[in-house]
């Protein structure tokens, strides 16, 4: 009885919990197929993660046995694979162009628009560090003197966002201008409500960022 | 992404079983579902269904499309029109797989309705390549491809938008090589950015 007590009173708050697992679920879509890291969502993140942790209180007064607990299990073992999947993407973003984004990262928190969580951001400045300290000790510190300094700028990875990803338009967007390849001029489209389209990610970053497209 | 995690997102989509056993309503944090009667039809997520039916918990019923005659009708829609038609679901091979993977006895000639729909799959995956190929003979940089569910669009990656980067990298390449014309060493360039 406990259980469904407690889950209708979290119905009460202003968002429901469906909604933020439906936008954990196209944060994670879209983290997954865009080739830079995404603004993180640590409010839907941290909020899910509660409940997560609410629902487990509830079901251990269960009996193992109980059909109920199982189900709830496996919708929480669900979620928690989503919520994984989508912080080992960041991660693994973050480790691979983590120069360029501690740069960007760091001209974003001054204009309070930051992409990383504060946990996220020092795991970058960390490896970042590690890795230079790495470097040093492994390889240049056995090189003669004058090779001996290391421009971290030289190793930098960016992502490749003229890569083509696959969308679909949550709401009518127009005006996208695409960079033509050959041809000098410019050719402009118009994503209609629900239609998909194969384009250059970024031209379409900021409809990402705004949650306007979905990729798929 | 792989075909794991489309089916992983396929399953959150909302099917209807039979349940075998009464209990009362279920409240998930997807929605609540239920109340559970015994014989009464009721709709729940295709995970929960696939988990009831492994229990032997449930019967499904297979959605209003899986019928012979409605997938013929598609069949012959697909092969008739010249783009791809509007599929009845927008996950359809992953429900397909999973209800007639784990309850072929719930659905009415069941072998029949899996070959339709693999036939529907065979056209529609040979009218992609079809485009594909158009598409990259023409050099184009953008395509539109409504009606194509997330599975259909995951088999053609990596292939296909990687490719188009590829294709990108080299007209860029001969944009700036213009001047010289375009010769072998164009190509070892862009070639070698790719490992930029």
């Amino acid at each position: 009885m406990d259980l469904t007590d407690d889950i209708e009173l979290s119905e009460d708050e202003e968002i429901s919990v469906e909604t933020v697992l439906k936008s954990v679920q196209c944060a994670w879509q879209n983290e997954r197929l865009a080739p830079e890291i995404l603004p993180h969502r640590n409010d839907m993140i941290e909020c899910m993660l509660g409940q997560i942790q609410h629902m487990e209180r509830n079901i251990n007064k269960l009996p193992k046995t109980d059909l109920r607990a199982c189900i709830h299990k496996m919708e929480l073992s669900r979620i928690k694979f989503m919520i994984c999947n989508y912080l080992k993407t960041r991660l693994h973003k973050i480790e691979k162009y983590c120069i360029p984004i501690i740069i960007a990262e760091r001209q974003r928190i001054e204009s309070g628009a930051n992409y990383l969580t504060p946990a996220e951001f020092k795991y970058a400045q960390e490896y970042s560090l590690n890795m230079e300290s790495h470097l040093k000790s492994a390889v240049l510190a056995k090189l003669p003197g004058t090779m001996e300094t290391l421009e971290m700028s030289k190793l930098a990875v960016y992502p490749n966002l003229q890569s083509h990803v696959f969308l679909k338009a949550n709401t009518a967007v127009k005006g996208v201008v695409l960079e033509e390849g050959l041809g000098d001029q410019d050719v402009e489209i118009e994503l209609e409500n629900g239609s998909q389209h194969i384009l250059q990610y970024k031209p379409i970053a900021e409809l990402v960022k705004n949650g306007k497209v979905l990729l798929v | 992404m792989d075909p794991y995690e489309i089916e992983f997102i396929g399953e959150n989509r909302v099917v209807s079983i039979i349940p075998n056993f009464t209990y009362e309503k279920i409240y998930l944090i997807c929605g609540e579902f239920g109340p559970f009667r015994a014989g009464l039809p009721m709709n729940v997520p295709l995970w929960l269904a696939v988990m009831l039916k492994q229990k032997q918990k449930c019967r499904m019923v297979p959605p209003d499309w899986m019928d012979i005659e409605v997938l013929e009708n598609i069949k012959e829609e697909e092969k008739r029109s010249r783009f791809f038609t509007k599929m009845p679901n927008e996950h359809y091979m992953v429900e397909a797989k999973l209800i007639l993977g784990n309850a072929p006895e719930d659905v009415p000639r069941a072998s029949e309705i899996k070959t339709i729909i693999k036939d529907i799959w065979d056209i529609r995956m040979s009218k992609l390549r079809t485009s594909i190929d158009t598409l990259m003979k023409s050099g184009g940089n953008y395509g539109r491809l409504d009606h194509l569910t997330m599975m259909e669009i995951n088999s053609v990656k990596p292939l296909l938008p990687e490719a188009m980067d590829e294709l990108y990298r080299i007209e860029k390449m001969t944009q700036k090589t213009m001047p010289t014309s375009l010769n072998t060493s164009t190509f070892s360039q862009s070639g070698s950015s790719q490992n930029l």
